[in-house]
């Protein structure tokens, strides 16, 4: 099975220390997501409820993709909180894989708390028929 | 989807129960009464209608409901007042392809009596949805000038 994680990168979750390594002092949770696998992309889904397109950071790199994004609404003066069962902490997100995506091609789209980000597979990744001769 | 109940198989008298290999004469029994119990506080979350956090806050005019029910369009939701308690219900469906499964999402808050029933309003914005409900204002207590003959 190792053989296989190296041959072929995977989009896979980073591991928890990169969320201790945060230099932000707000806490920060993982969101809700899903990632489908199709023959030309990954297509990520990301639940965000609050959270609004100028309170939301998508950046993508050559071995993580990563998505944080902020609350936008905040509590008017004169509410007072009777039970609260959400939490104030940003959402933050890390995936991490190996020149799998091609960044230039990334779209995303934001819509009803609900991120959708599609991300094709690098050229180099798509399998291809190899002709024996 | 078909959620159906998994009967774990247990053997019964293949294994000598004298011997104590394995089980005890009393396992399968344990065995019901652990299912027992695992099915019946396993399932307030429920596979069919899933949880959302509800925050509820107030000022001196209104009260507020905020539900986060990210990604569910705006005819699916419906709020209803039924019997002094709020009920917020949503579907959302995921299509998968040729699969379409849809969860349904539910709650209810209850209101207090102060409520001007017609005059509540909700919002739905990023993925939150917010009802407005605003409160009767207090009967002011009327001054009555008895006149004294």
């Amino acid at each position: 099975m190792s053989f296989l994680n190296t041959l072929i990168p995977t989009i896979r979750q980073s591991s928890n220390a990169c969320a201790v390594a945060d230099q932000s002092s707000t806490p920060v949770r993982r969101p809700a997501y899903q990632v489908k696998e199709t023959e030309d992309a990954y297509q990520l889904t990301v639940q965000l409820p609050g959270v609004a397109r100028d309170s939301l950071e998508v950046t993508s790199d050559n071995t993580e993709v990563r998505i944080s994004g902020r609350c936008a609404w905040a509590q008017p003066e004169g509410w007072t909180a009777i039970h609260r069962e959400s939490a104030e902490a940003a959402y933050e997100l890390v995936l991490t894989h190996d020149n799998a995506l091609n960044n230039d091609a990334i779209a995303a789209e934001l819509r009803d708390g609900v991120l959708q980000v599609t991300l094709p597979k690098a050229e180099a990744i798509k399998p291809r028929k190899i002709t024996v001769s | 989807m078909r959620i159906i109940r998994y009967n774990q198989p247990y053997t019964r008298g293949y294994a000598p129960f004298f011997r104590g290999y394995n089980r005890s004469a009393w396992s399968g029994l344990e065995n019901e009464i652990d299912r027992l119990f695992a099915s019946t506080l396993g399932d307030f979350t429920g596979t069919e209608s899933r949880q959302f956090p509800v925050d509820l806050y107030e000022d001196k005019d209104n009260a507020y409901v905020r539900a986060e029910l990210p990604g569910i369009s705006r005819e699916a939701i419906q709020v209803e007042l039924v019997d002094g308690s709020l009920a917020i219900s949503a579907t959302r469906k995921t299509k998968d392809g040729d699969n379409e499964q849809s969860f349904e999402l539910k709650r209810s808050v209850t209101v207090p009596d102060n409520v001007q029933v017609d005059q509540i309003g909700a919002a739905y914005e990023n993925g939150v949805l917010t009802v407005t409900l605003p409160k009767q204002e207090a009967t002011k207590p009327k001054k009555i000038t008895v006149a004294v003959k």
